[in-house]
């Protein structure tokens, strides 16, 4: 039983992590908060199928093999967000953190829309890698194996970044940016390339998350985007605007207390769930407003 | 051909004149002070020349490349560094990361350790303390890291805004006896803003006074100290 919670709330928890580092990310070195983010996820979901307006979706991208399926989804998440952010954000690489906001939004109204044209707007049945529902026996609980691939893959992701952030050039430049942008390029460091870098990387985080939530829960549906960018969003609030690891440790704490109110809530309490975690997260924001890590970068703008 | 040329440069914000017209040639190797009161146009006139700053009309050129209208990436790329005001190290990078930031523009990586090496023996501090947190160094630590960051890019040009900004005297002595001593060493060219004219007089080189936007007088530094031109410029004609 206890164990059981604890795979729930590190894949629950690990899935909320990678959402919010999305947009810590691009946070982090443009202080623009994207709220498109949820609807890069949405997007990325959509890749998988082929357009249709049928219930049960045809698989398209997603018939291919795990091996290339999942370069090829990270590949289209990066490519989107570079094109959004070529061709939306930087014509507006001057505005006010303001405008750049809206236009995400504008963004983000942009994509659902367009899904809506092409797929419809019931909800799919997707049938992607079901022989992961399988559960596997693990001391006293069983835990489904595909719990235990997204616990493994969060950690993989988690430590690639870390390494890529402090031991790679583009890393190193992504760093120094989110400090201090202007200083950087007075250092030669090309604003474009660590734009477009923080962008891809981005995108393709959002790819991970689509691709792990359609694997959980076997639907395609065009809000889906919506609600995890929500959780997102506060995750990257919490965790201190910009700071990745603060974006980190409040993905998963959010991702902790939610399995934990579900295990433990009477059962009459349970629907109001997330009333009672964002009741927690409201008590937090009013100990610490500036987030559980506030970033050096985000302090002196504000 | 003059290393540095700045022709009728004009910098305004909104409406406010911060720069006009201003015209000035640098010779290659040389060191020029900058100095003049708050609100002279200096920090602007280094921005504008760095690309930090958009300038309103006029050019800038470098070994007769004009640079005006590159971004600050490309004109760092071309052979000019920035220590800026207030130092703007990456106080949460270590400080042999900020070293580094700047050496992405290079392909001689052989160089770039050689370099790195220069500086480390130039300022044993930031050898000692290579691997701590940058925001930890003291305000004179800063500065010698802000001036090897610089340095670290291979520049052909070097401004420097008010290095002396915030520090105790004996070390921005220090600062300025290092500054000059990697000048001669690499054959720098440099421009320093700098208020004080009798610390320009006590370094040595030409000084270009500003007020209100325009450059007054230009000369030997140490002349402007014996003279009250410099006075003249903070508190206004003599009555």
């Amino acid at each position: 039983m206890s164990l059981q919670i604890l795979f729930d709330a590190l894949s629950l928890g690990g899935i909320y992590a990678i959402a919010a580092l999305g947009i810590a990310l691009i946070f982090g070195v443009m202080k623009l908060v994207n709220f498109a983010h949820g609807q890069f996820i949405a997007c990325s979901v959509f890749a998988l199928i082929l357009p249709s307006a049928d219930a049960v979706a045809v698989l398209g991208l997603g018939a291919l093999p795990a091996g290339l399926l999942i370069p090829a989804i990270l590949l289209f998440g990066a490519g989107l967000a570079v094109l959004a952010e070529a061709f939306v954000f930087r014509p507006l690489r001057n505005a006010s953190p303001v405008a750049l906001m809206v236009a995400s939004f504008a963004l983000g109204i942009l994509l659902q829309n367009l899904l809506l044209v092409t797929y419809g707007g019931r909800p799919k049945a997707i049938s992607l890698w079901p022989e992961l529902g399988q559960p596997v026996r693990l001391l006293s609980a069983e835990i489904p194996l595909l719990q235990l691939f997204v616990i493994g893959a969060v950690g993989v992701i988690l430590a690639g970044l870390a390494l890529m952030l402090k031991r790679t050039r583009i890393g190193l430049e992504m760093r120094a940016a989110a400090e201090d942008f202007g200083m950087a390029r007075l250092l030669g460091v090309r604003a474009n390339r660590v734009i477009s870098g923080a962008f891809a990387l981005s995108g393709a985080l959002a790819a991970v998350v689509a691709l792990v939530l359609v694997a959980q829960t076997g639907v395609a549906d065009v809000r889906m985007g919506g609600q995890i960018m929500l959780v997102a969003f506060i995750a990257t609030v919490m965790g201190g605007m910009g700071s990745l690891p603060g974006a980190v440790a409040a993905g998963l704490a959010l991702g902790a207390v939610s399995a934990l109110l579900q295990a433990f809530l009477p059962p009459e309490a349970r629907p109001f769930r997330d009333a009672f975690l964002y009741g927690l997260v409201i008590l937090v924001l009013l100990f610490r407003p500036q987030g559980l890590f506030a970033s050096a970068s985000a302090k002196p703008r504000v | 051909m003059s290393k540095l040329g700045v022709h009728d440069l004009s910098v305004r914000y909104g409406k406010l004149t911060a720069l006009s017209d201003v015209s000035f040639t640098v010779a290659e190797g040389e060191r020029l002070f900058i100095s003049g009161p708050n609100g002279a146009g200096k920090s602007s006139l280094l921005g504008a020349i760095s690309g930090a700053v958009r300038a309103a009309h006029g050019r800038v050129e470098m070994d007769g490349d004009i640079l005006s209208g590159h971004s600050p990436e490309g004109i760092a790329r071309r052979g000019l560094s920035m220590v800026p005001e207030g130092r703007r190290i990456f106080r949460a990078l270590s400080v042999q990361e900020n070293l580094m930031v700047g050496t992405g523009l290079r392909r001689d990586r052989a160089a770039v350790a050689d370099d790195l090496a220069t500086v480390y023996a130039a300022f044993p501090i930031l050898h000692d303390r290579r691997h701590a947190n940058a925001g930890a160094l003291s305000g004179g630590q800063q500065q010698m890291l802000a001036i090897s960051r610089a340095l670290m890019t291979n520049p052909k040009l070097m401004l420097v805004d008010e290095p002396s900004l915030g520090l105790a005297p004996k070390v921005v002595d220090e600062v300025y006896d290092r500054l000059v001593a990697l000048q001669a060493q690499r054959g720098l060219t440099l421009v320093i803003v700098e208020q004080s004219s009798a610390r320009a007089a006590r370094v040595g080189g030409r000084m270009l006074l500003m007020r209100g936007g325009r450059v007054v007088a230009d000369g030997d530094a140490a002349s402007f100290a014996a003279h009250d031109l410099l006075s003249e410029a903070y508190f206004g004609d003599p009555a």
